[in-house]
Protein backbone atom coordinates (compact mmCIF):
# COMPACT_ATOMS: atom_id res chain seq x y z
CA UNK A 1 0.00 0.00 0.00
CA UNK A 2 1.15 3.43 -0.81
CA UNK A 3 1.97 5.89 1.95
CA UNK A 4 -0.34 8.86 -0.34
CA UNK A 5 -3.10 7.34 1.07
CA UNK A 6 -2.15 7.27 4.57
CA UNK A 7 -3.84 10.97 5.87
CA UNK A 8 -6.91 9.83 4.30
CA UNK A 9 -7.13 6.59 5.96
CA UNK A 10 -5.80 8.08 9.30
CA UNK A 11 -8.60 10.77 9.53
CA UNK A 12 -10.95 8.19 8.88
CA UNK A 13 -9.83 5.86 11.89
CA UNK A 14 -9.59 8.80 14.08
CA UNK A 15 -13.38 9.82 13.27
CA UNK A 16 -14.92 6.70 14.38
CA UNK A 17 -12.05 6.67 17.23
CA UNK A 18 -13.43 9.58 18.82
CA UNK A 19 -17.38 8.15 18.68
CA UNK A 20 -16.09 4.87 19.81
CA UNK A 21 -15.08 6.61 22.61
CA UNK A 22 -17.69 9.46 22.96
CA UNK A 23 -20.35 6.06 23.00
CA UNK A 24 -18.55 3.93 25.55
CA UNK A 25 -17.25 6.54 27.56
CA UNK A 26 -18.58 7.19 31.10
CA UNK A 27 -18.45 10.75 31.19
CA UNK A 28 -20.98 12.95 29.35
CA UNK A 29 -18.20 15.04 27.87
CA UNK A 30 -15.27 13.36 27.54
CA UNK A 31 -12.36 15.73 27.40
CA UNK A 32 -9.90 13.43 25.69
CA UNK A 33 -11.92 13.53 22.80
CA UNK A 34 -10.65 16.46 22.05
CA UNK A 35 -7.48 15.70 22.41
CA UNK A 36 -7.04 13.29 20.79
CA UNK A 37 -8.55 15.37 17.61
CA UNK A 38 -6.67 18.17 17.74
CA UNK A 39 -3.51 15.56 18.27
CA UNK A 40 -4.18 13.88 15.60
CA UNK A 41 -5.15 16.44 13.62
CA UNK A 42 -1.48 18.07 13.67
CA UNK A 43 -0.32 14.28 13.42
CA UNK A 44 -2.02 14.36 9.74
CA UNK A 45 -1.09 17.81 9.08
CA UNK A 46 3.22 16.97 10.06
CA UNK A 47 2.15 13.60 7.56
CA UNK A 48 0.90 15.39 4.75
CA UNK A 49 4.04 17.38 5.29
CA UNK A 50 6.57 14.60 4.51
CA UNK A 51 4.68 12.81 1.70
CA UNK A 52 6.05 13.65 -1.89
CA UNK A 53 4.67 16.22 -3.74
CA UNK A 54 6.13 15.23 -7.59
CA UNK A 55 4.04 12.22 -7.68
CA UNK A 56 0.43 11.20 -9.01
CA UNK A 57 -1.09 7.67 -7.74
CA UNK A 58 -4.27 6.25 -8.35
CA UNK A 59 -5.83 3.47 -6.24
CA UNK A 60 -8.52 1.05 -7.40
CA UNK A 61 -8.78 3.06 -10.47
CA UNK A 62 -11.33 5.64 -8.00
CA UNK A 63 -9.16 7.60 -5.89
CA UNK A 64 -6.25 9.63 -6.96
CA UNK A 65 -4.16 11.51 -5.04
CA UNK A 66 -1.51 14.01 -6.71
CA UNK A 67 0.52 16.99 -5.15
CA UNK A 68 -2.27 19.33 -5.77
CA UNK A 69 -4.82 17.06 -3.73
CA UNK A 70 -2.17 16.82 -1.10
CA UNK A 71 -2.18 20.95 -1.13
CA UNK A 72 -6.13 21.19 -0.39
CA UNK A 73 -5.99 18.46 2.19
CA UNK A 74 -3.51 20.67 4.09
CA UNK A 75 -5.95 23.34 3.84
CA UNK A 76 -8.93 21.10 5.18
CA UNK A 77 -6.64 19.52 8.10
CA UNK A 78 -5.73 23.33 9.27
CA UNK A 79 -8.95 24.46 9.06
CA UNK A 80 -10.58 21.08 10.72
CA UNK A 81 -7.63 22.13 13.24
CA UNK A 82 -7.85 25.72 14.32
CA UNK A 83 -12.16 24.69 14.35
CA UNK A 84 -11.76 21.78 16.87
CA UNK A 85 -9.57 24.83 18.92
CA UNK A 86 -11.96 27.37 18.56
CA UNK A 87 -14.68 24.93 19.52
CA UNK A 88 -13.42 23.83 22.70
CA UNK A 89 -14.19 26.72 24.63
CA UNK A 90 -17.97 26.78 23.56
CA UNK A 91 -18.51 23.30 25.57
CA UNK A 92 -17.59 25.17 28.95
CA UNK A 93 -19.87 26.66 31.18
CA UNK A 94 -18.92 30.30 30.61
CA UNK A 95 -17.97 30.09 27.17
CA UNK A 96 -20.70 31.97 25.27
CA UNK A 97 -23.63 34.24 25.31
CA UNK A 98 -26.06 31.41 23.98
CA UNK A 99 -24.93 29.00 26.93
CA UNK A 100 -22.54 25.70 26.54
CA UNK A 101 -22.76 23.55 23.83
CA UNK A 102 -23.30 19.77 24.38
CA UNK A 103 -22.20 16.21 23.22
CA UNK A 104 -17.95 17.46 22.17
CA UNK A 105 -18.00 13.79 21.09
CA UNK A 106 -20.20 13.75 18.25
CA UNK A 107 -19.03 17.42 17.54
CA UNK A 108 -15.56 16.15 16.77
CA UNK A 109 -16.41 12.94 15.21
CA UNK A 110 -18.80 14.61 12.84
CA UNK A 111 -15.90 17.19 11.76
CA UNK A 112 -13.67 15.16 11.19
CA UNK A 113 -15.84 12.80 8.75
CA UNK A 114 -16.81 15.98 7.01
CA UNK A 115 -12.99 16.48 6.64
CA UNK A 116 -12.93 12.98 5.01
CA UNK A 117 -15.27 14.10 2.57
CA UNK A 118 -13.55 17.09 1.46
CA UNK A 119 -10.49 14.91 0.68
CA UNK A 120 -12.60 12.75 -1.35
CA UNK A 121 -13.73 15.86 -3.23
CA UNK A 122 -9.77 16.80 -4.13
CA UNK A 123 -9.22 13.26 -4.64
CA UNK A 124 -12.03 12.09 -7.09
CA UNK A 125 -11.14 10.61 -10.84
CA UNK A 126 -14.89 10.38 -11.66
CA UNK A 127 -18.19 11.78 -11.23
CA UNK A 128 -19.57 9.46 -8.98
CA UNK A 129 -16.30 9.98 -6.65
CA UNK A 130 -17.09 13.79 -6.79
CA UNK A 131 -20.27 13.55 -5.91
CA UNK A 132 -20.62 10.99 -3.36
CA UNK A 133 -17.28 13.21 -1.57
CA UNK A 134 -19.31 16.56 -2.12
CA UNK A 135 -22.30 14.99 0.13
CA UNK A 136 -19.93 13.20 2.59
CA UNK A 137 -18.30 17.57 3.00
CA UNK A 138 -22.25 18.88 3.11
CA UNK A 139 -24.19 16.79 4.97
CA UNK A 140 -21.91 16.48 8.11
CA UNK A 141 -22.24 20.84 7.97
CA UNK A 142 -25.86 20.53 7.91
CA UNK A 143 -26.08 18.71 11.08
CA UNK A 144 -23.34 20.60 12.57
CA UNK A 145 -25.19 23.85 12.21
CA UNK A 146 -27.92 22.29 14.03
CA UNK A 147 -25.91 22.09 17.07
CA UNK A 148 -27.45 24.07 19.59
CA UNK A 149 -30.09 22.40 19.68
CA UNK A 150 -31.88 24.01 22.60
CA UNK A 151 -31.61 27.44 20.20
CA UNK A 152 -34.33 28.74 18.36
CA UNK A 153 -31.46 30.50 15.60
CA UNK A 154 -29.51 27.53 15.31
CA UNK A 155 -32.38 25.37 14.15
CA UNK A 156 -33.96 28.28 11.75
CA UNK A 157 -30.28 28.60 9.94
CA UNK A 158 -29.59 24.56 9.55
CA UNK A 159 -33.52 24.38 8.19
CA UNK A 160 -32.67 27.27 5.60
CA UNK A 161 -28.94 25.40 5.28
CA UNK A 162 -30.41 22.43 4.21
CA UNK A 163 -33.23 23.23 1.96
CA UNK A 164 -30.74 25.30 0.16
CA UNK A 165 -28.32 22.19 0.24
CA UNK A 166 -30.18 19.23 -0.94
CA UNK A 167 -32.09 21.31 -3.75
CA UNK A 168 -28.55 22.27 -5.21
CA UNK A 169 -27.75 18.45 -4.61
CA UNK A 170 -30.20 17.65 -7.04
CA UNK A 171 -29.27 20.70 -9.69
CA UNK A 172 -26.06 19.20 -9.30
CA UNK A 173 -27.02 15.55 -9.93
CA UNK A 174 -28.85 16.67 -12.91
CA UNK A 175 -26.01 18.66 -14.63
CA UNK A 176 -24.19 15.17 -14.20
CA UNK A 177 -26.87 13.64 -15.62
CA UNK A 178 -26.50 15.91 -19.02
CA UNK A 179 -22.49 15.46 -18.90
CA UNK A 180 -23.30 11.39 -18.63
CA UNK A 181 -25.36 11.74 -21.63
CA UNK A 182 -23.21 13.28 -23.70
CA UNK A 183 -19.68 11.36 -22.79
CA UNK A 184 -21.28 8.42 -22.12
CA UNK A 185 -19.37 7.97 -19.41
CA UNK A 186 -18.35 9.23 -15.75
CA UNK A 187 -14.96 8.70 -15.80
CA UNK A 188 -12.67 12.09 -15.97
CA UNK A 189 -10.12 10.33 -18.63
CA UNK A 190 -12.82 9.59 -20.57
CA UNK A 191 -14.85 13.22 -20.25
CA UNK A 192 -11.61 15.01 -21.04
CA UNK A 193 -11.05 12.98 -24.54
CA UNK A 194 -14.63 13.66 -25.10
CA UNK A 195 -14.31 17.01 -24.32
CA UNK A 196 -10.85 17.94 -26.51
CA UNK A 197 -12.68 16.34 -29.40
CA UNK A 198 -16.44 18.17 -29.14
CA UNK A 199 -15.59 21.60 -27.12
CA UNK A 200 -18.92 22.92 -28.72
CA UNK A 201 -21.21 20.30 -27.76
CA UNK A 202 -24.23 21.08 -26.41
CA UNK A 203 -25.04 18.93 -23.57
CA UNK A 204 -21.80 19.42 -22.17
CA UNK A 205 -22.74 22.92 -21.69
CA UNK A 206 -26.33 22.39 -20.07
CA UNK A 207 -24.51 19.91 -17.56
CA UNK A 208 -22.18 22.52 -16.86
CA UNK A 209 -24.55 25.49 -16.09
CA UNK A 210 -26.57 22.98 -14.15
CA UNK A 211 -23.33 22.45 -12.27
CA UNK A 212 -22.04 25.74 -11.73
CA UNK A 213 -25.56 27.15 -10.39
CA UNK A 214 -25.47 24.68 -7.86
CA UNK A 215 -21.68 25.41 -6.92
CA UNK A 216 -23.00 28.81 -6.93
CA UNK A 217 -25.20 27.64 -3.56
CA UNK A 218 -22.07 25.80 -2.13
CA UNK A 219 -19.41 28.90 -2.79
CA UNK A 220 -21.99 31.23 -2.14
CA UNK A 221 -21.95 33.33 -5.51
CA UNK A 222 -24.42 36.14 -6.22
CA UNK A 223 -27.54 34.79 -7.56
CA UNK A 224 -26.94 31.99 -4.63
CA UNK A 225 -25.62 33.72 -1.92
CA UNK A 226 -28.89 34.88 0.10
CA UNK A 227 -28.58 31.46 2.39
CA UNK A 228 -24.97 32.59 3.73
CA UNK A 229 -25.56 35.73 6.24
CA UNK A 230 -29.01 33.64 8.06
CA UNK A 231 -26.88 30.56 8.23
CA UNK A 232 -23.77 32.34 9.34
CA UNK A 233 -25.61 34.64 12.27
CA UNK A 234 -27.86 31.58 13.47
CA UNK A 235 -25.45 28.74 13.29
CA UNK A 236 -23.20 28.42 16.98
CA UNK A 237 -19.55 30.25 15.82
CA UNK A 238 -17.15 27.67 15.65
CA UNK A 239 -19.24 25.70 12.70
CA UNK A 240 -19.60 29.31 10.94
CA UNK A 241 -15.54 29.75 10.62
CA UNK A 242 -15.51 25.57 9.85
CA UNK A 243 -18.09 26.23 6.93
CA UNK A 244 -16.65 29.71 6.13
CA UNK A 245 -13.16 28.49 5.25
CA UNK A 246 -13.56 24.59 4.74
CA UNK A 247 -16.61 24.74 2.96
CA UNK A 248 -15.69 27.45 0.53
CA UNK A 249 -12.26 25.93 0.14
CA UNK A 250 -14.18 22.38 -1.20
CA UNK A 251 -16.72 24.13 -3.37
CA UNK A 252 -13.56 25.69 -5.51
CA UNK A 253 -11.40 22.74 -5.32
CA UNK A 254 -14.33 21.08 -6.67
CA UNK A 255 -14.14 23.63 -9.63
CA UNK A 256 -10.41 23.62 -9.93
CA UNK A 257 -11.20 19.71 -9.96
CA UNK A 258 -13.86 19.74 -12.61
CA UNK A 259 -12.24 23.02 -14.63
CA UNK A 260 -8.59 22.22 -14.78
CA UNK A 261 -9.25 18.76 -15.40
CA UNK A 262 -11.79 16.81 -17.99
CA UNK A 263 -13.50 20.13 -18.65
CA UNK A 264 -10.30 22.05 -19.26
CA UNK A 265 -10.97 22.17 -23.34
CA UNK A 266 -14.17 24.29 -22.64
CA UNK A 267 -12.34 26.95 -20.28
CA UNK A 268 -11.88 29.43 -22.79
CA UNK A 269 -15.88 29.83 -23.56
CA UNK A 270 -16.36 30.01 -19.88
CA UNK A 271 -14.03 32.97 -18.89
CA UNK A 272 -16.83 35.39 -19.45
CA UNK A 273 -19.43 33.70 -17.32
CA UNK A 274 -16.45 33.52 -14.34
CA UNK A 275 -15.79 37.12 -14.88
CA UNK A 276 -19.06 38.14 -14.50
CA UNK A 277 -19.93 35.91 -11.58
CA UNK A 278 -16.97 37.24 -10.16
CA UNK A 279 -17.59 40.40 -10.19
CA UNK A 280 -21.05 40.73 -9.50
CA UNK A 281 -20.51 38.53 -6.26
CA UNK A 282 -17.54 40.82 -4.87
CA UNK A 283 -20.00 43.42 -5.42
CA UNK A 284 -22.67 42.56 -3.59
CA UNK A 285 -20.96 40.77 -0.71
CA UNK A 286 -18.97 43.80 -0.30
CA UNK A 287 -22.33 46.25 -0.75
CA UNK A 288 -23.85 43.66 2.03
CA UNK A 289 -21.14 44.21 4.43
CA UNK A 290 -21.76 48.05 4.54
CA UNK A 291 -24.76 48.38 6.70
CA UNK A 292 -24.32 45.13 8.51
CA UNK A 293 -24.22 45.26 12.59
CA UNK A 294 -24.14 41.67 13.33
CA UNK A 295 -20.20 39.88 13.51
CA UNK A 296 -21.36 36.78 12.09
CA UNK A 297 -23.58 38.21 9.64
CA UNK A 298 -20.49 40.67 8.85
CA UNK A 299 -18.32 37.88 8.20
CA UNK A 300 -21.11 35.91 6.00
CA UNK A 301 -20.68 39.21 3.55
CA UNK A 302 -16.91 39.41 3.68
CA UNK A 303 -16.60 35.86 2.67
CA UNK A 304 -18.81 35.98 0.04
CA UNK A 305 -17.03 39.19 -1.25
CA UNK A 306 -13.50 37.08 -0.98
CA UNK A 307 -15.40 34.07 -2.94
CA UNK A 308 -15.59 36.83 -5.89
CA UNK A 309 -12.18 37.45 -5.43
CA UNK A 310 -11.16 33.74 -5.63
CA UNK A 311 -13.36 33.05 -8.35
CA UNK A 312 -11.67 35.85 -10.66
CA UNK A 313 -8.30 33.69 -10.41
CA UNK A 314 -10.13 30.70 -12.19
CA UNK A 315 -10.64 32.79 -14.98
CA UNK A 316 -6.80 32.35 -15.78
CA UNK A 317 -4.61 29.64 -16.88
CA UNK A 318 -4.52 26.53 -14.99
CA UNK A 319 -0.92 26.82 -13.39
CA UNK A 320 -1.25 30.26 -12.24
CA UNK A 321 -4.78 30.08 -11.28
CA UNK A 322 -4.20 26.58 -9.01
CA UNK A 323 -1.43 27.89 -7.32
CA UNK A 324 -3.11 31.73 -6.52
CA UNK A 325 -5.98 29.90 -5.29
CA UNK A 326 -4.24 27.31 -2.97
CA UNK A 327 -2.79 30.54 -1.67
CA UNK A 328 -5.18 32.85 -1.17
CA UNK A 329 -7.39 30.15 0.66
CA UNK A 330 -4.19 29.68 3.35
CA UNK A 331 -4.12 33.32 3.83
CA UNK A 332 -7.64 33.60 4.13
CA UNK A 333 -8.30 30.41 6.56
CA UNK A 334 -5.55 32.58 8.87
CA UNK A 335 -7.33 35.59 8.93
CA UNK A 336 -11.25 33.99 9.56
CA UNK A 337 -10.07 31.88 12.13
CA UNK A 338 -8.01 34.72 13.82
CA UNK A 339 -10.88 37.05 13.53
CA UNK A 340 -13.81 33.99 14.64
CA UNK A 341 -10.81 33.71 17.73
CA UNK A 342 -11.62 37.48 18.84
CA UNK A 343 -15.06 36.90 18.11
CA UNK A 344 -15.54 34.17 20.42
CA UNK A 345 -13.88 35.93 23.08
CA UNK A 346 -15.99 38.90 23.06
CA UNK A 347 -18.93 37.18 22.82
CA UNK A 348 -18.49 35.32 25.60
CA UNK A 349 -20.52 37.61 27.90
CA UNK A 350 -21.72 39.98 25.30
CA UNK A 351 -23.73 39.71 22.10
CA UNK A 352 -21.96 39.03 18.67
CA UNK A 353 -22.57 42.54 18.11
CA UNK A 354 -20.16 45.07 16.65
CA UNK A 355 -20.71 46.94 19.58
CA UNK A 356 -19.61 44.66 21.64
CA UNK A 357 -16.09 45.61 20.45
CA UNK A 358 -15.95 48.85 21.89
CA UNK A 359 -13.18 49.33 24.44
CA UNK A 360 -11.07 46.31 23.51
CA UNK A 361 -8.00 48.42 22.17
CA UNK A 362 -7.79 49.76 25.79
CA UNK A 363 -8.90 46.89 27.98
CA UNK A 364 -6.58 44.01 25.80
CA UNK A 365 -3.98 45.61 23.30
CA UNK A 366 -2.65 42.81 22.33
CA UNK A 367 -6.30 41.01 21.19
CA UNK A 368 -6.81 44.34 19.07
CA UNK A 369 -3.51 44.53 17.19
CA UNK A 370 -4.40 40.48 15.98
CA UNK A 371 -7.99 42.14 14.84
CA UNK A 372 -6.25 44.71 13.16
CA UNK A 373 -4.11 42.63 11.32
CA UNK A 374 -6.62 40.01 10.82
CA UNK A 375 -8.80 42.71 8.66
CA UNK A 376 -5.78 44.22 6.98
CA UNK A 377 -4.69 41.29 5.98
CA UNK A 378 -8.65 40.81 4.83
CA UNK A 379 -8.84 43.47 2.93
CA UNK A 380 -4.86 43.34 1.43
CA UNK A 381 -2.64 45.76 3.37
CA UNK A 382 0.85 45.50 1.59
CA UNK A 383 2.73 44.27 4.11
CA UNK A 384 0.64 41.41 5.27
CA UNK A 385 0.12 37.97 3.44
CA UNK A 386 -3.45 39.11 2.12
CA UNK A 387 -2.10 41.89 0.15
CA UNK A 388 -0.13 39.06 -1.59
CA UNK A 389 -2.40 36.74 -2.13
CA UNK A 390 -5.21 39.27 -3.63
CA UNK A 391 -2.28 40.44 -6.05
CA UNK A 392 -1.61 37.21 -6.87
CA UNK A 393 -5.35 36.37 -7.84
CA UNK A 394 -5.79 38.98 -9.59
CA UNK A 395 -2.45 38.87 -11.67
CA UNK A 396 -4.07 35.12 -12.73
CA UNK A 397 -6.93 36.86 -14.22
CA UNK A 398 -4.44 39.93 -15.61
CA UNK A 399 -2.28 37.35 -17.38
CA UNK A 400 -5.32 36.14 -19.79
CA UNK A 401 -6.10 40.06 -20.45
CA UNK A 402 -8.55 40.67 -18.09
CA UNK A 403 -7.19 44.51 -17.17
CA UNK A 404 -10.71 45.75 -16.78
CA UNK A 405 -12.06 43.44 -14.24
CA UNK A 406 -9.01 43.58 -12.33
CA UNK A 407 -9.31 47.13 -11.73
CA UNK A 408 -12.69 46.66 -11.18
CA UNK A 409 -11.98 43.96 -8.46
CA UNK A 410 -9.24 46.55 -7.14
CA UNK A 411 -11.90 49.24 -6.68
CA UNK A 412 -13.63 46.75 -4.83
CA UNK A 413 -11.70 45.82 -2.17
CA UNK A 414 -11.30 49.51 -1.59
CA UNK A 415 -14.71 49.50 -0.93
CA UNK A 416 -14.14 46.43 1.58
CA UNK A 417 -11.18 48.31 3.15
CA UNK A 418 -14.16 51.15 4.50
CA UNK A 419 -16.08 48.12 6.89
CA UNK A 420 -13.03 46.54 7.46
CA UNK A 421 -11.98 49.56 9.42
CA UNK A 422 -15.01 50.29 10.61
CA UNK A 423 -14.02 46.78 12.80
CA UNK A 424 -11.31 48.45 13.88
CA UNK A 425 -12.82 51.85 14.36
CA UNK A 426 -15.04 50.05 16.93
CA UNK A 427 -12.27 48.57 18.88
CA UNK A 428 -10.46 51.55 19.09
CA UNK A 429 -11.63 54.48 18.69
CA UNK A 430 -15.68 54.73 19.71
CA UNK A 431 -16.22 54.74 23.82
CA UNK A 432 -17.73 52.23 25.66
CA UNK A 433 -21.12 52.48 26.24
CA UNK A 434 -21.57 49.62 29.00
CA UNK A 435 -18.82 48.78 31.90
CA UNK A 436 -15.38 47.02 31.33
CA UNK A 437 -15.41 43.59 29.49
CA UNK A 438 -15.10 40.10 31.20
CA UNK A 439 -13.76 37.26 29.28
CA UNK A 440 -11.11 35.06 29.84
CA UNK A 441 -8.56 34.34 27.68
CA UNK A 442 -7.81 30.34 28.28
CA UNK A 443 -4.40 28.72 27.23
CA UNK A 444 -5.74 27.27 23.93
CA UNK A 445 -6.61 30.54 22.72
CA UNK A 446 -3.97 32.35 23.58
CA UNK A 447 -1.61 29.34 21.63
CA UNK A 448 -3.79 29.63 18.45
CA UNK A 449 -3.84 33.02 18.48
CA UNK A 450 -0.44 33.37 18.76
CA UNK A 451 0.26 30.57 15.49
CA UNK A 452 -2.43 32.36 13.35
CA UNK A 453 -0.82 35.78 13.69
CA UNK A 454 2.72 34.37 12.75
CA UNK A 455 0.77 32.36 10.11
CA UNK A 456 -0.61 35.86 8.67
CA UNK A 457 2.93 37.75 8.57
CA UNK A 458 4.70 34.99 7.81
CA UNK A 459 3.15 34.24 4.91
CA UNK A 460 2.95 37.69 3.40
CA UNK A 461 6.98 37.66 4.01
CA UNK A 462 8.22 34.62 3.37
CA UNK A 463 7.79 34.15 -0.64
CA UNK A 464 9.52 30.54 -0.46
CA UNK A 465 6.12 29.38 0.02
CA UNK A 466 4.11 30.72 -2.68
CA UNK A 467 6.62 30.02 -5.03
CA UNK A 468 6.68 26.07 -3.60
CA UNK A 469 2.39 25.78 -4.36
CA UNK A 470 3.18 27.29 -7.80
CA UNK A 471 6.08 24.35 -8.33
CA UNK A 472 3.98 21.91 -7.08
CA UNK A 473 1.20 22.38 -8.77
CA UNK A 474 2.84 22.49 -12.41
CA UNK B 1 -40.67 5.15 -25.50
CA UNK B 2 -37.39 6.85 -27.09
CA UNK B 3 -35.18 9.11 -25.06
CA UNK B 4 -36.57 12.38 -26.31
CA UNK B 5 -39.75 11.23 -24.48
CA UNK B 6 -37.37 10.36 -21.10
CA UNK B 7 -35.89 13.72 -21.66
CA UNK B 8 -39.34 15.54 -21.99
CA UNK B 9 -40.50 13.79 -19.01
CA UNK B 10 -37.64 14.52 -16.64
CA UNK B 11 -37.13 18.15 -17.80
CA UNK B 12 -40.73 18.37 -16.39
CA UNK B 13 -40.24 17.08 -13.41
CA UNK B 14 -37.53 18.75 -12.76
CA UNK B 15 -39.53 22.01 -13.18
CA UNK B 16 -42.65 20.79 -11.07
CA UNK B 17 -39.75 20.08 -8.69
CA UNK B 18 -37.73 23.31 -8.65
CA UNK B 19 -41.85 25.37 -8.50
CA UNK B 20 -42.68 23.41 -5.96
CA UNK B 21 -39.18 24.30 -3.76
CA UNK B 22 -40.31 28.39 -4.85
CA UNK B 23 -44.55 28.34 -3.73
CA UNK B 24 -44.86 25.51 -1.14
CA UNK B 25 -45.26 26.82 2.42
CA UNK B 26 -44.77 24.14 4.15
CA UNK B 27 -40.98 22.38 4.89
CA UNK B 28 -42.14 18.78 4.05
CA UNK B 29 -43.93 19.80 0.80
CA UNK B 30 -40.54 21.77 -0.11
CA UNK B 31 -38.49 18.37 1.48
CA UNK B 32 -41.06 15.94 -1.52
CA UNK B 33 -40.01 18.86 -4.26
CA UNK B 34 -36.25 18.29 -3.49
CA UNK B 35 -37.10 14.36 -4.21
CA UNK B 36 -38.66 15.06 -7.54
CA UNK B 37 -35.85 16.76 -8.62
CA UNK B 38 -33.71 14.34 -7.58
CA UNK B 39 -35.40 11.41 -9.34
CA UNK B 40 -35.54 13.75 -12.37
CA UNK B 41 -32.05 12.99 -12.49
CA UNK B 42 -32.10 9.39 -11.53
CA UNK B 43 -34.49 8.85 -14.80
CA UNK B 44 -32.54 11.01 -17.05
CA UNK B 45 -29.02 8.91 -15.87
CA UNK B 46 -31.10 5.99 -16.43
CA UNK B 47 -32.40 7.03 -19.93
CA UNK B 48 -29.29 8.07 -21.10
CA UNK B 49 -27.83 4.39 -19.68
CA UNK B 50 -30.38 2.69 -21.67
CA UNK B 51 -30.52 5.07 -24.98
CA UNK B 52 -27.28 6.26 -25.94
CA UNK B 53 -23.90 5.21 -24.24
CA UNK B 54 -21.23 2.74 -24.76
CA UNK B 55 -20.98 2.31 -21.00
CA UNK B 56 -24.00 1.67 -19.15
CA UNK B 57 -23.09 0.05 -15.94
CA UNK B 58 -22.19 3.39 -14.56
CA UNK B 59 -25.31 5.26 -15.13
CA UNK B 60 -27.19 2.28 -14.11
CA UNK B 61 -25.55 2.51 -10.96
CA UNK B 62 -25.55 5.95 -9.85
CA UNK B 63 -28.88 6.18 -9.32
CA UNK B 64 -28.41 3.43 -6.61
CA UNK B 65 -25.69 5.88 -5.07
CA UNK B 66 -28.39 8.88 -5.75
CA UNK B 67 -30.88 7.31 -3.40
CA UNK B 68 -28.69 6.27 -0.24
CA UNK B 69 -27.10 9.78 -0.11
CA UNK B 70 -30.53 10.88 -0.42
CA UNK B 71 -31.97 8.87 1.83
CA UNK B 72 -29.24 9.94 4.70
CA UNK B 73 -29.80 14.07 3.43
CA UNK B 74 -33.61 13.23 3.82
CA UNK B 75 -32.88 11.73 7.33
CA UNK B 76 -30.62 14.54 8.78
CA UNK B 77 -33.41 17.12 6.95
CA UNK B 78 -36.40 15.58 8.52
CA UNK B 79 -34.17 15.56 11.88
CA UNK B 80 -33.59 19.08 11.75
CA UNK B 81 -37.40 19.56 10.65
CA UNK B 82 -38.52 17.89 13.91
CA UNK B 83 -36.20 20.47 16.28
CA UNK B 84 -37.36 23.30 14.52
CA UNK B 85 -40.83 22.16 14.98
CA UNK B 86 -40.05 21.58 19.03
CA UNK B 87 -39.38 25.24 18.91
CA UNK B 88 -41.90 27.19 16.43
CA UNK B 89 -44.58 24.67 16.38
CA UNK B 90 -45.48 25.51 12.81
CA UNK B 91 -43.59 24.91 9.85
CA UNK B 92 -44.79 27.62 7.73
CA UNK B 93 -41.56 29.23 5.81
CA UNK B 94 -43.01 31.94 5.71
CA UNK B 95 -42.65 32.24 9.55
CA UNK B 96 -38.79 31.34 9.10
CA UNK B 97 -38.03 35.21 9.98
CA UNK B 98 -36.33 35.48 13.10
CA UNK B 99 -32.92 35.88 10.66
CA UNK B 100 -32.80 38.63 8.41
CA UNK B 101 -31.38 41.67 7.53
Amino acid sequence: MNSLLLPDLFILLQGFTVLGIDLFSRKREPVVTFQLTWSGLLFNFILLLCLPYDRTVVFFGTYQVSGLALLFKQIFVISAFFTVLLSRYYFTEKGNFRGPMRAMGEFYGIVLFCTFGMFTVVSATGLLTLFIGMELATIPLYVLSAFRKGDDLSAEASTKFIVMGALSTGILLFGYSFIYGAVGSLRFVNILAFATQYPLHPLLFLGLLFIFAAIGFKLTLFPFHMWAPDVYEGAPTPVTAFISVSSKATAIAFLIVLLYGPLAPLHPRLQYLILLLAGATMTVGNLGALKQKNLCRFMAYSSIAQAGYILLALAGQAEMGRASIIYYLLIYAAANYATFFIISIVSQKRTEEFASLRGLGKQSPTLAAILLLSMFSLAGIPPLAGFIGKFMLFASAAQEGYYFMVIFAALNSTVSLYYYLLLIKEAYILQPTAGPMVFEVSFVQQSSLAILTVFMILLGLVPMISTKILLIVQ
Amino acid sequence: MTLQNCLILTLFLFAIGVYGVLTRRHLIGILLSIEIILNAANINFIAFARFTTADPTAGAIFPVFVMAVSACEMAVALAIIISMYRHRKNLDVRELEALHG
